[in-house]
């Protein structure tokens, strides 16, 4: 029987069938992740009061998960960034610490007028995640030196510069935690638009989202980008900056994981913590892929996974929910689109019995 | 001063094992022609459930037993989708490692910090008892012996049997391998399963015998830095050996630094060996001239018979 199955991958794939098997996706993967819900003992009109009534109908729980979307727009907006050229920026996590930290120097030393502080808390936090991103970029466009690896394993490193930070000389006295002194509330914290907890980031999230949109769609950058993407071969021979065009793409995803990590200190710690960048590097490639790249498609793919947190958030004190619950469920959302997407990118024929032969 | 090393060299093939049997999985899987990025899930996976089993009272070799077959399963969920269903092998591999970092987190909380009777040193009687050799040779736990059992099957089958010879061509170049009538699709699925349950021995080895306890995130990161290996090792099982010892012996080094005072900052000595798996992929590359990745030719390349050219 299998031998007669046969494949014929489609040379043009129709709109309509490209939106089907994502919808079958998302709806296989969302039912596989109730139902592992269920088997954790959480009941069928909680999930979707939790996942669907609260977050998205509940005034309080919207606030919630638009402060949850800002980061997780901006991370997802770094991956898409990068990974359009084939550059697997793994290195989030490490970038948004590296952004953090930038910007927690810049407050804690007071650091220029305070009038200007928050602009230098921000250039600080996207130069610094351009910085530790552009080692693993000069050594890819150098020497062809797996980005995955390197971005992964400066992550690590990154982090145990924050715990060394943390235990050590900025560890604040009047904390019995390993946290940073608070930022003046005055000059270094992004100020609160009085719905919930929501803070001015959401403006710096989504003029991202259109700066992208212009970058993607209008500027000659995004041309490049989008040739280079999917040939490098025939993108370098038509003479297009292909090296250049790769490292701009991958500090641009750098920086914005920066200032990712800037919004998390800045509008809603208030200071740097030894646990605000975990888990937002797989978040990010989630975002990226179920959006598949597009601009208004990341916003959204984004507010979903921040009503995912939000509500498993909610369902952790609840039901004593382990927090990698939410982890096991994007994964499988996400496993389960990129499987559905088989069938648009393939035609499955079976042939008869007397052809086969 | 000698206590010191001698410990030292004692600690060193624990701390090297699990990252020598992801790498052997590594390289068996990426011979096929497939790399599986989710061996750090994988082996969080693995360590959890040899642990569960063995504090549900399951006794050392089933716990083995158990943790390899999740491994495998792991390893077969990522076979189907990207062998099968083609799916890009960097993404879903990307999948499975937080796949199974996020299930032995959402499982493991009951089963965390309790301490577990696993792998000791053996005693081989006089062997154990020669100075100096004797504890470092003759007196390590009994998956250290498995191990080194596997570097040779693992170099044997993939350099000397004809197994080995068409797992390479279907590495190499899958199309001609499929003219010459070998299942691109089974050698694949089955080197990927392979390969997973190598990783699944790594993930039990730590919890089982080097830390004999289990806690989230104790694979810390060596799932990745065993791939790094594997570059470094050029896809090869002896310079994986080396490679692994290497590390291996400076992980160990840290807590024996760390023990003898000094100013040293701690959180910086921890970074070591991440700083020392980047060294290892960038220097050969700065000092050695000609030096380039020898990855199968076909690694990353998702097989389609019928786009073959």
């Amino acid at each position: 029987m299998l031998d007669r199955i046969y494949l014929v991958s489609r040379q043009r794939v129709p709109g309509w069938l490209s939106v089907l098997t994502l919808a079958m996706g998302l709806v296989s993967g969302i039912m596989i992740s109730t139902l592992i819900l269920m088997l954790g003992g959480v009941a069928f009109e909680d999930i979707v009061n939790e996942f669907v009534v609260f977050v998205f109908l509940d005034e309080g729980g919207l606030a919630q998960a638009l402060t949850t979307f800002i980061p997780l727009a901006l991370v997802g907006l770094a991956a898409a960034a990068a990974i359009k050229l084939n550059f697997w920026n793994i290195g989030v996590e490490g970038q948004m610490w590296f952004g953090a930290m930038a910007a927690t120097g810049v407050a804690i030393y007071d650091i220029g007028p305070d009038s200007v502080r928050l602009p230098l808390m921000f250039l600080a936090a996207a130069a610094a995640g351009t910085a530790w991103i552009s080692v693993p970029a000069l050594l890819k466009l150098r020497y062809g030196i797996n980005e995955i690896i390197t971005t992964l394993l400066l992550t690590y490193v990154a982090a145990l510069i924050v715990q060394n930070l943390l235990f050590g000389i900025w560890r604040d006295p009047g904390s019995g935690f390993p946290a940073s002194p608070r930022y003046d509330p005055h000059f270094e914290q992004l100020s609160k638009l009085g719905w919930g907890n929501l803070y001015s980031g959401i403006w710096i999230a989504l003029g991202t989202g259109l700066l992208w949109f212009w970058i993607m769609h209008i500027s000659r950058f995004g041309f490049f980008m989008s040739a280079i993407g999917k040939n490098p071969k025939a993108a370098r021979s038509a003479g297009l900056p292909v090296a250049r065009t790769v490292f701009g793409a991958a500090v641009l995803s750098g920086g914005l994981a920066g200032v990712a990590g800037l919004t998390i200190v800045a509008g809603q710690e208030y200071r740097l913590t030894i646990h605000i960048a975990d888990g937002y590097t797989f978040s990010s490639i989630v975002i990226a892929f179920v959006a598949r790249f597009h601009p208004l498609g990341i916003l959204v793919a984004a507010l979903m996974i921040a009503g995912l947190h939000t509500s498993g958030d909610t369902l952790k004190v609840f039901y004593q929910l382990p927090s990698g619950m939410v982890t096991v469920l994007e994964s499988i959302i996400l496993l389960s689109i990129l499987i559905a997407d088989f069938f648009a990118r393939y035609h499955i024929g079976v042939r008869r019995l007397s052809s086969a032969g | 001063m000698s206590d010191f090393i001698l410990h030292w060299l004692i600690n060193a093939p624990v701390s090297s094992a699990p990252l020598l049997l992801a790498c052997l999985g590594l390289i068996v899987t990426a011979r096929a022609g497939v790399l599986n990025l989710g061996v750090e899930g994988i082996m969080a996976t693995s360590a959890f459930f040899g642990a569960m089993t063995v504090l549900n009272g399951g006794g050392l070799v089933p716990a083995v037993l158990v943790a390899v077959s999740m491994g495998a399963l792991l390893s077969a969920l990522f076979g189907t989708a990207t062998v099968v269903f083609k799916t890009n092998q960097v993404l879903t591999g990307l999948i499975i490692a937080a796949l199974g970092l996020g299930i032995s987190g959402v499982l493991g909380q009951k089963y965390a910090h309790r301490p577990i009777q696993g792998f000791d040193g053996l005693d081989m009687g006089p062997l154990t008892g020669i100075p100096w050799i004797g504890p470092i040779v003759f007196g390590q736990d009994a998956l250290i012996y498995v191990t080194a059992v596997l570097v040779l099957a693992v170099w044997w089958g993939i350099h000397r049997s004809a197994t080995g010879l068409r797992l390479r061509a279907v590495g190499e170049n899958p199309a001609t391998a499929d003219s010459a009538g070998y299942n691109v699709t089974l050698y694949r699925l089955g080197a990927v399963v392979l390969g997973g349950a190598l990783c699944g021995l790594a993930g039990a080895y730590l919890s089982l015998a080097a830390g004999q306890v289990w806690v989230e995130h104790m694979v810390a990161g060596r799932g990745w830095i065993a791939i790094a290996l594997a570059i470094f090792a050029r896809w090869k099982p002896f310079p994986a050996v080396l490679g692994a010892l290497i590390f291996g012996g400076t992980e160990a080094l840290i807590p024996r630094v760390q023990a003898l005072g000094g100013d040293l900052p701690f959180y910086l000595l921890l970074m070591l060996p991440y700083l020392l798996t980047l060294a290892v992929l960038v220097f050969p590359y700065i000092f050695i001239s000609g030096w380039r990745d020898e990855a199968p030719a076909g690694l990353m390349q998702n097989y389609v018979r019928e786009e073959r050219h």
